[in-house]
């Protein structure tokens, strides 16, 4: 579902991804794990094409042509659900036109199936008493928990959330992590990053170290082949993941 | 979905009012400008429309012509020009004599000098300047008739006027669509920059460019119909105002009008389009 061959990502003189290969299936849980400016973020920003390799490729699903034309970029983006560290709400609209915003993005819903999608994610991340609140009004984690539901209602293949408990406290975070746990356990494929190493065994996700854009190995040694261990089969349960995090994943 | 749209035009013109009435009073004043040349032109073709009516060409007799040869040259005038109208030399002198106000000014001149002769009221296809030369021209060549006249001059010089409003006015309006390209094009493009956070998350979530250019085109377009009915109703003021002392000023025609607000709104339109063809490639991610 998603493949990086052999990637590189240079920002002038800064290599911020330095030939890195790996590879996902569907329903799998990807989580990227590592310090800040390791390139994890990087890897997200190549998925979603904002931006492109410097060299080697990157396919997701079915788009793997090095440069996407607008269209296909945004057609690209409508199969993903992306969560943000800053949530990335809009600040002039409730919590359900922030959601139903990605539903009328998607195009692919008739005017009155919009309601019952967005009440539908609203339900599932406990923010249905709050559909008419602004994401000024609500709590950081209750936004992060909107910005979810904006990421699920479409029911996307894939999730991306990029450090999505970072700014929220312990309780918080707590909640998210096993909001994204069950979304995952109900079929969809997760790629996480993130700082927190209890974030990504609280997934029970197949777990990819990075530093200073480079794979490296649990730790912290640089894996010279810069390819990530295929994954072990899907988990929904935790417990069952214990020591899934090897060498490189 | 086009409720949709228009939802977000309306947010956008609420979220940033100030641009869209700067906007709408730029505009205003370029369409008012190009209104006032507009009225003027049509009310220069009403008058000359009218005058045109009035428009008459006088073909004086000589005096050995017979009734009969009169009657056959008012037949052969009618068929070819229009409907004619007989003045003796009887009426002429009474006409004459009232325009000159004191009949005793006449008692001096012992004959009628005055010629009989035929009043032309020229057919509408033959009002324009060199039409009537030629039919001047054409009716000189009877031998019944001694002498033409027509006013030659002041029909060449109102079909001048007119022509010269004309190209006034195109060339005024070309500058107005050029002056509302520019307004529009540089508010979108300020609208899009101040909404550029809610632009980029769209185009994070996929929307496409037509998705997110949509309510800004709609916005343009709404501005620029406020925009040219706030001109129309201005001088539609401005001619009530001035019809008390200008006779026969009168307001553009509904087609008019319309077309006015037509145009403001499809070049609105084209700058919208050409804005958020550039602007949207700067910022989405």
């Amino acid at each position: 579902m998603i493949t990086f061959e052999n990637v590189s990502k240079r920002f002038g003189e800064r290599l911020a991804l330095d030939n890195l290969s790996w590879h996902m299936d569907e329903g799998e849980a990807v989580a990227f794990l590592g310090p800040n400016g390791s390139g994890k973020t990087t890897v997200l920003r190549l998925i979603t094409h904002e931006i492109q390799p410097s060299s080697g490729k990157v396919t997701v699903g079915t788009f793997h042509a090095r440069r996407l034309r607008r269209g296909h970029r945004a057609l690209l983006r409508r199969t993903l659900g992306i969560i943000y560290e800053d949530f990335r709400l809009l600040n002039d609209r409730t919590i359900f036109e922030n959601v139903a915003l990605a539903v009328r993005i998607a195009g692919r819903f008739a005017n009155e199936e919009v309601i019952p999608r967005v009440m539908y994610a609203l339900e599932e991340v406990g923010l249905q008493l709050k559909q008419n609140a602004f994401p000024a009004e609500l709590s950081a984690g209750e936004r992060q928990r909107a910005a979810i539901a904006r990421a699920i209602v479409n029911r996307p293949a894939v999730i991306l959330a990029d450090e999505p408990t970072v700014a929220l406290e312990k309780k918080s975070a707590e909640e998210v992590v096993a909001l994204l746990r069950r979304i995952h356990s109900e079929g969809a494929a997760l790629v996480l990053v993130t700082t927190r190493r209890e974030v990504a065994d609280g997934l029970g996700a197949r777990i990819i170290h990075l530093d200073d854009g480079k794979l490296v190995d649990s730790d912290g040694q640089v894996m010279p082949s810069g390819v990530a261990a295929p994954a072990r089969p899907p988990v929904s349960d935790p417990s069952l993941a214990a020591g899934s995090s090897g060498a490189g994943g | 979905m086009h409720l949709f749209y228009l939802r977000e035009a309306a947010r956008s013109f609420r979220q940033h009012r100030g641009l869209a009435y700067t906007a709408v009073f730029s505009l205003t004043a370029a369409l008012t400008l190009s209104g006032v040349l507009l009225l003027l032109t049509h009310n220069a073709e009403v008058q000359m429309q009218a005058l045109g009516d009035r428009r008459e060409m006088v073909v004086y007799l000589r005096d050995d012509v017979t009734p009969s040869q009169r009657d056959v040259l008012v037949g052969r005038l009618t068929d070819l020009y229009g409907p004619v109208t007989y003045v003796s030399k009887e009426d002429a002198w009474k006409d004459f004599s009232k325009q000159l106000g004191d009949p005793s000014l006449l008692e001096a001149v012992p004959d009628n000098p005055l010629p009989a002769s035929l009043r032309v009221k020229l057919r509408p296809a033959l009002l324009t300047p060199g039409a009537m030369d030629l039919a001047a021209k054409q009716i000189g060549e009877f031998p019944e008739v001694e002498d033409v006249r027509y006013g030659e001059e002041w029909v060449h010089r109102l079909d001048q006027i007119g022509a010269t409003l004309i190209k006034g006015t195109i060339a005024v309006g070309v500058v107005v669509a050029l002056a509302i390209l520019f307004i529009v094009y540089n508010t979108i493009r300020l609208t899009v920059l101040a909404r550029r956070p809610q632009v980029e998350i769209m185009s994070r979530l996929g929307a496409t460019d037509g998705f997110i250019a949509v309510p800004f085109v709609l916005e343009a377009m709404f501005e620029a119909g406020l925009a040219a009915f706030l001109s129309l109703a201005l001088l539609f003021g401005v001619q009530q105002g001035l019809s008390a002392r200008v006779v026969g000023l009168v307001f553009l025609p509904p087609t008019y009008a319309l077309a006015f607000v037509g145009a403001a709104i499809g070049v609105a339109w084209l700058a919208a389009m050409l804005a958020l063809s550039r602007v949207l490639r700067a910022v989405g991610p």
